[in-house]
């Protein structure tokens, strides 16, 4: 999977090629916009993450210059205005998605997965960890092709700990992708479901993947 | 006290007092005058006695009238004193005292002395003095009330540009676009004050401005610097063999950044709303937004064991900015959620008039109305930045919507009527 991260602010972008470097992508950075310009027209890539106000243009222009092109490569904006304005105009041009400056690296992540997924042609919404099989499409997980029943907010952070998997996850990233701004610092509703997605995963014949990582939050994990 | 009450008062006054004392002067003056007027025709009349006297060597025939009395009486001292004065002699026909201006001197005719007293009345003198003070006090009158009404109407002319002008200053409002607008005037005074006011307002509409960019911008670029720390934390956070103790150290970096992030995104977004940034309206489907949002936390209220009732009138459509809408319904309900406790309630109503929601939830130690104003939280805990309630405050005060919350029986009341 390769990816193509176009971020004005070296360390940043550094942190997320690190980041998903470990998640086996191959990451390559645009610090500037024409820089950007050259590789996106030259080379295709399975995710962008476009940050809006680049030296020397628009990362706007970007994503006009790549839908005129007919490039099918999935879009995801990184912004630090995280002004409504700027979203509505990156969706509206064709973006697939937008996540606001600060994010959580894990958050991201999750979101290029699914972004990957959904411009996939040959039909695979399956994602796999181990004999655990999600299908993204359907929203069905299955274990040993055996249905495994799961609550909406479960089956959210099955997904988002298999896009994370081997990570650790803090509970404000859990909190906010499972309710959105507004819930953070409320950890024993996050440990309800993760304590009732255990119990299903071990029910049905499951090591525990979900380990407490002291301090911080969980992670997923088979070893 | 109005301007022109307080003028109109002093000026009153002060004419009153001028006209009365020049009417006391008037009077005096006059009546000098005239009794001056009347000693001068005594005197005539008594040197035509004195020289009738000395011709004839006998004493005319007084006259006897009404207005004019002639007394001859035999002298009983040696010398008859000159003298003027003034008399009152009741007059039996008409009932009254009239007063007389009285001469009497001492005449030498035919070897013998004579006293004689010339009177004449004061009644005519009395009546014209009477008259002209009249006619004046009556001048003064009008002219008191011709000068109040001049006053009236000239200065509430005179003051018009300066009240159009406070009318604008009243108006005037710092976020909104429009200039103030000021009356041209051809007095000096109020274009000096115009002149000052468009200077004032455009200074001040400008720091404004520059304030309101100032604080966009720094926002802004504080988010990029927080993402960077917050990245690298995650990276750092996923290093093995961390110790507990730098664990706890990382987790509280990252917390903090987080809390530092949402806290300027909140002030941003209250700054916008205050400066009204968000100019698109739509007709916004409040049950679907409610509902939608019910379903997401609805896992989380079951979660925490929280007993929720809700009576969402379907299509209740308002003309609102989406995301603004979205704000104030995810604040209201993360706010009756967070705030519970285990086994409580949540009821929520919503009508075409109005979004009421009850809960359950720790008893509130400040006071109500507080709870809208910034960084106000009744409990000291990290996790609430103290801003959701001022968001929602603010959301209704740009659309004119009323809030009203109270708190009664353990039981949190939030009412917004549209």
């Amino acid at each position: 999977m390769k990816i193509l991260i176009i971020e004005d602010e070296k360390e940043l972008s550094k942190s997320i090629a690190t980041y998903l470097k470990s998640e086996d992508y191959l990451c390559e950075v645009a610090n500037t916009f024409h820089s950007a310009l050259a590789k996106t027209e030259q080379y295709d890539y399975d995710c962008i993450l476009l940050d809006i106000t680049l030296p020397g243009g628009s990362g706007l222009e970007i994503l006009k210059e790549l839908k005129a092109n007919k490039k099918m490569d999935g879009v995801l904006i990184i912004s630090a205005k995280n002004s409504l304005d700027d979203k509505v105009k990156g969706l509206t041009l064709g973006a697939d998605d937008y996540l606001p400056k600060p994010f959580h690296l894990s958050e991201l992540s999750a979101r290029i997965a699914a972004i990957i997924r959904r411009k996939k042609f040959d039909g695979n919404h399956l994602v796999k960890f181990n004999c655990i099989s999600i299908d993204t499409q359907a929203k069905i997980v299955t274990i040993y092709n055996k249905h495994l029943e799961l609550t909406k907010k479960e089956y959210e952070l099955l997904l988002y700990f298999v896009s994370n998997k081997k990570k650790v996850i803090s509970k404000n990233a859990i909190a906010e992708h499972l309710w959105g701004d507004g819930m953070e610092g409320n950890n024993d509703f996050i440990y309800t479901h993760i304590k009732n997605l255990r119990k299903k995963l071990f029910d049905a014949g499951q090591i525990d993947y979900i380990k407490s990582i002291y301090g911080m939050g969980y992670k997923f994990s088979d070893i | 006290m109005k301007l022109i009450v307080k003028y109109n008062r002093a000026n009153a006054i002060a004419t009153v007092i001028v006209l009365l004392l020049s009417a006391i002067c008037y009077y005096f003056f006059i009546r000098a005058v005239l009794v001056h007027q009347l000693d001068k025709n005594v005197k005539v009349e008594e040197r035509e006695i004195t020289n009738y006297a000395k011709e004839n060597n006998q004493l005319p025939e007084p006259t006897n009238y009404k207005d004019e009395q002639e007394e001859f009486l035999p002298a009983t001292d040696a010398k008859t004193l000159r003298t003027f004065s003034t008399i009152n002699i009741f007059n039996k026909q008409q009932d009254e005292n009239v007063s007389y201006r009285q001469l009497q001197f001492g005449v030498n005719a035919g070897n013998k002395k004579y006293k004689i007293v010339i009177r004449r009345s004061l009644e005519e003198t009395e009546d014209l003095i009477q008259l002209i003070l009249t006619i004046s006090l009556a001048i003064a009158l009008i002219l008191l009330v011709s000068l109040f009404l001049i006053n009236r109407f000239l200065l509430s002319k005179l003051w018009k540009p300066f009240n159009s002008t406070l009318h604008q200053i009243k108006k005037f409002n710092l976020s909104g676009k429009e200039k103030i607008d000021l009356e041209d005037s051809d007095i000096n005074e109020f274009k000096e004050l115009n002149d000052a006011v468009n200077i004032m307002t455009n200074q001040v509409s400008q720091d404004y401005e520059e304030i309101k960019n100032f604080t966009e911008n720094a926002s802004h670029e504080i988010q990029t610097p927080l993402a960077i720390i917050k990245s690298k934390l995650e990276l750092l956070s996923q290093s093995e063999n961390l110790k507990e103790e730098q664990m706890d150290t990382i987790q509280s970096i990252y917390e903090t950044t987080n809390r530092l992030s949402k806290l300027n995104q909140s002030l941003i977004l209250l700054t916008k709303i205050e400066n009204r940034q968000f100019t698109e309206n739509d007709e916004v489907d409040i049950s679907d937004i409610t509902s939608k949002h019910l379903n997401n936390f609805e896992e989380l209220i079951t979660a925490k064991q929280i007993n929720l009732s809700k009576d969402i009138k379907a299509d209740v459509k308002l003309i609102i900015n989406e995301d603004l809408a979205q704000i104030l319904i995810v604040n209201l309900i993360t706010n009756a959620i967070k705030h519970n406790y285990d086994d409580g309630c949540i009821q929520i109503t919503l009508t075409t008039q109005s979004l009421n929601i009850f809960n359950t939830g720790i008893p509130l130690i400040s006071n109500p109305s507080a709870l809208f104003e910034r960084f106000k939280k009744d409990k000291v805990t990290s996790d609430s930045l103290g801003l959701g309630l001022s968001i929602v405050k603010k959301i209704c005060d740009r659309y004119n919507f009323d809030i009203k919350y109270s708190y009664a029986d353990s039981i949190h009341a939030t009412t917004i009527n549209f």
